[in-house]
């Protein structure tokens, strides 16, 4: 029975098929027309497109070479296309400048993770010297975390009156002491190193540099008495000393002329930097040999 | 040259490894040149110790020459001996310090010996404005033994001295004494600190262990470090718990910072507590009075050990008991804020 229903089917669907086929040829046989119609058109778009980069290329050419020209005659800063890289890069140059430069001020800090970190710069008659830390730590009550001040300089009593009331005042309490202490360093460093030839003994010196002990000659080679000072600075604030002694290690009765030396000279301790005194001592020697001679 | 002089020299000269012979001798400046090459260094040591004798007899070496060698070597040898570290203090509205290395030397002397007639007391600077003191110590009727000195290093214009620990513990407040004096103090307090090394000890009095501050022109600021956790791992595995990890890395940094660490061997501290629990009837926590008891931490370098128990995750059970204990501990001075830093004996 399949095989009289199924020739029915069978029938149908090869009629199908045979109607498919037709339609198909005649589409392919329309189709390499509307190709080539196609075609065609691509084609021609194709060469517009390359006549419009040809011609783009060729103005970014001419471009390129009046900027060039332009840029040859026209003066550095007036270049408007700076690289924006560039400019960032000198401000952070002239940024780290300023910093650099807050060191002259003698008192600068930077921030840190728990509070700032202090940094005080001393000088001494336009010499810059040794540079101090303190770091702190920005809590109630406020507290110093470590530091580098030696540990002959009253860092704890400054604390202890102004930390927690008066940080600035602190602060510069601490840089007067630092400061002074520096350039009385700096003014023994120099009697020892520049005027050697005139002292005739060791410099006696203690750490805070306040208490400083020396014989000297104002002419070496010569024969007169060696002159012995000693020099007490009871202000800690300050480069200047406090007490001068001057005598003259003979020790029995001097002439008058010597009693006027002495004394003179214990006025020019008071009043003028240790190193400048013994500089204008040179300077005279310097002035009486060119005399004799 | 006494015969006592010459067998003190003697002895001193044999502590002397051979190979720091030359160095120690230059340091004490007492043979000249000329003497020091006619010695042959290279014989065997008792020989060596014969022909130096033999110079410092020919050169009249004194008592004070010999202590002298004496203090040198200790100078090198700091680690022999212990030291102990003491504080003074002057009364309120003192002067200024106008330290004056002459007088605290003829002042000392002389305090020594109107007390003890016999005591030598020798002297040595140093660069950074210490000074090291020998005293040997005799009685009335019994002349110094040169054999058990004490040593004395005081840092003048500071409040603090240290002293080599010995066994002649009699003549402690006679030195203590002769110190204050002589250096126009009030008071002198022995701290609750010691150890065989001076320069930990100095770190720690003098709060120099930290010298890196951060500036402007540091080149890395100092919270950017890198983690130093294996680079090698693959990226695509993540670190468990770095955030964890990253957290104990800083306060390690904070706490001990990057330098090196004072060398402490032991600490210990006094704690008074009382104790909390959940259960009823428990018998700690039912006391009125609170639980006293010592901690002692030893180790061969404490403060290394410490910082190194921070990645291995004890550190904040260890942070949380010192900080905790240091509160409580008595006689303190608060060295450090994180780090309570004693050793007691």
């Amino acid at each position: 029975m399949a095989g009289i229903l199924a020739p029915g089917l069978g029938v149908l669907a090869h009629l199908e098929r045979l109607e498919n086929q037709m339609s198909r040829s005649r589409k392919q046989s329309e189709e390499p027309q509307s190709v080539q119609a196609q075609e065609r058109v691509l084609g021609t778009k194709i060469q517009k497109l390359r006549h419009l980069r040809d011609d783009l290329k060729a103005a970014v050419r001419h471009r390129r070479g009046s900027v060039k020209a332009c840029i040859a005659n026209v003066e550095p800063n007036q270049i408007v296309e700076v690289n924006e890289q560039e400019a960032l890069e000198e401000k952070l140059e002239n940024v780290k400048a300023v910093l650099q430069a807050y060191h002259f001020t003698g008192l600068s800090g930077k921030l840190t993770s728990r509070g700032v970190c202090v940094c005080i710069n001393t000088a001494f008659e336009g010499n810059l010297l040794d540079s101090y830390f303190v770091d702190l730590v920005i809590q109630k009550p406020l507290r110093i975390h470590h530091h580098s001040v030696p540990v002959f300089i009253p860092l704890e009593e400054i604390a202890a009156k102004y930390l927690q009331t008066n940080i600035q005042h602190f602060l510069f309490s601490l840089c007067e002491y630092l400061n002074a202490y520096s350039g009385r360093k700096y003014q023994a460093d120099r009697l020892q190193s520049d005027f050697a030839a005139l002292l005739t003994g060791p410099l006696q010196r203690n750490p805070l540099c306040n208490l400083l002990s020396f014989t000297y000659k104002l002419d070496p080679g010569g024969q007169s008495f060696p002159f012995c000072a000693r020099l007490l600075y009871k202000d800690l604030t300050a480069t200047l000393p406090t007490d001068v002694t001057v005598t003259c290690q003979g020790g029995e009765a001097l002439s008058s002329s010597w009693e006027e030396q002495r004394a003179s000279h214990e006025t020019l301790f008071c009043t003028k930097p240790l190193h400048q005194v013994f500089a204008s001592f040179a300077r005279r020697e310097k002035l009486d040999m060119s005399l004799v001679s | 040259m006494d015969e006592t002089v010459a067998e003190f020299i003697k002895r001193t000269i044999l502590k002397i490894p051979l190979n720091e012979l030359t160095t120690i001798l230059k340091a004490w400046d007492f043979l000249s040149e000329n003497q020091l090459q006619t010695v042959n260094f290279r014989q065997r040591k008792e020989s060596v110790v014969q022909h130096l004798i033999h110079l410092c007899e020919e050169k009249r070496a004194s008592l004070n020459d010999a202590a002298l060698l004496d203090i040198i070597y200790t100078q090198f040898h700091q680690h022999q001996k212990v030291w102990d570290v003491f504080q003074m203090s002057k009364g309120p509205g003192e002067d200024v310090d106008l330290f004056d290395m002459k007088q605290f030397k003829n002042s000392f002397k002389k305090i020594l010996q109107r007390a003890l007639k016999n005591v030598t007391v020798s002297f040595r600077e140093t660069e950074e404005n210490a000074v090291w003191i020998r005293i040997a110590w005799g009685t009335q009727y019994t002349k110094p033994n040169q054999y058990k000195p004490t040593y004395v290093v005081y840092y003048s214009q500071t409040p603090y001295a240290f002293k080599s620990s010995s066994t002649l513990r009699r003549n402690t407040p006679l030195l203590g004494q002769a110190l204050t004096v002589a250096s126009k103090h009030h008071q002198i307090v022995k701290m609750d600190l010691r150890s065989r090394y001076l320069d930990s000890l100095k770190a720690i009095v003098f709060k120099q262990y930290n010298q890196t501050f951060e500036t402007h022109n540091s080149a890395t600021p100092l919270q950017e470090r890198s983690l130093g956790l294996d680079i090698n791992m693959d990226s695509r595995i993540t670190h468990e718990n770095i955030v964890e990890k990253e957290r104990v890395q800083r306060i390690t940094q904070e706490t001990f910072g990057d330098y090196p660490q004072p060398q402490l061997e032991f600490a210990q501290y006094k704690l008074e507590t009382k104790f909390k629990s959940d259960l009823n009837g428990s018998i700690l926590a039912e006391r009125e009075e609170p639980l006293r008891c010592l901690i002692k931490f030893s180790s061969p370098h404490l403060l290394e050990a410490l910082k190194s128990l921070a990645p291995a995750a004890l550190f904040s059970r260890i942070q949380k008991l010192l900080c905790y204990s240091a509160s409580h501990s008595q006689g303190t001075q608060d060295l450090s804020s994180y780090v309570p830093l004693y050793t007691r004996c």
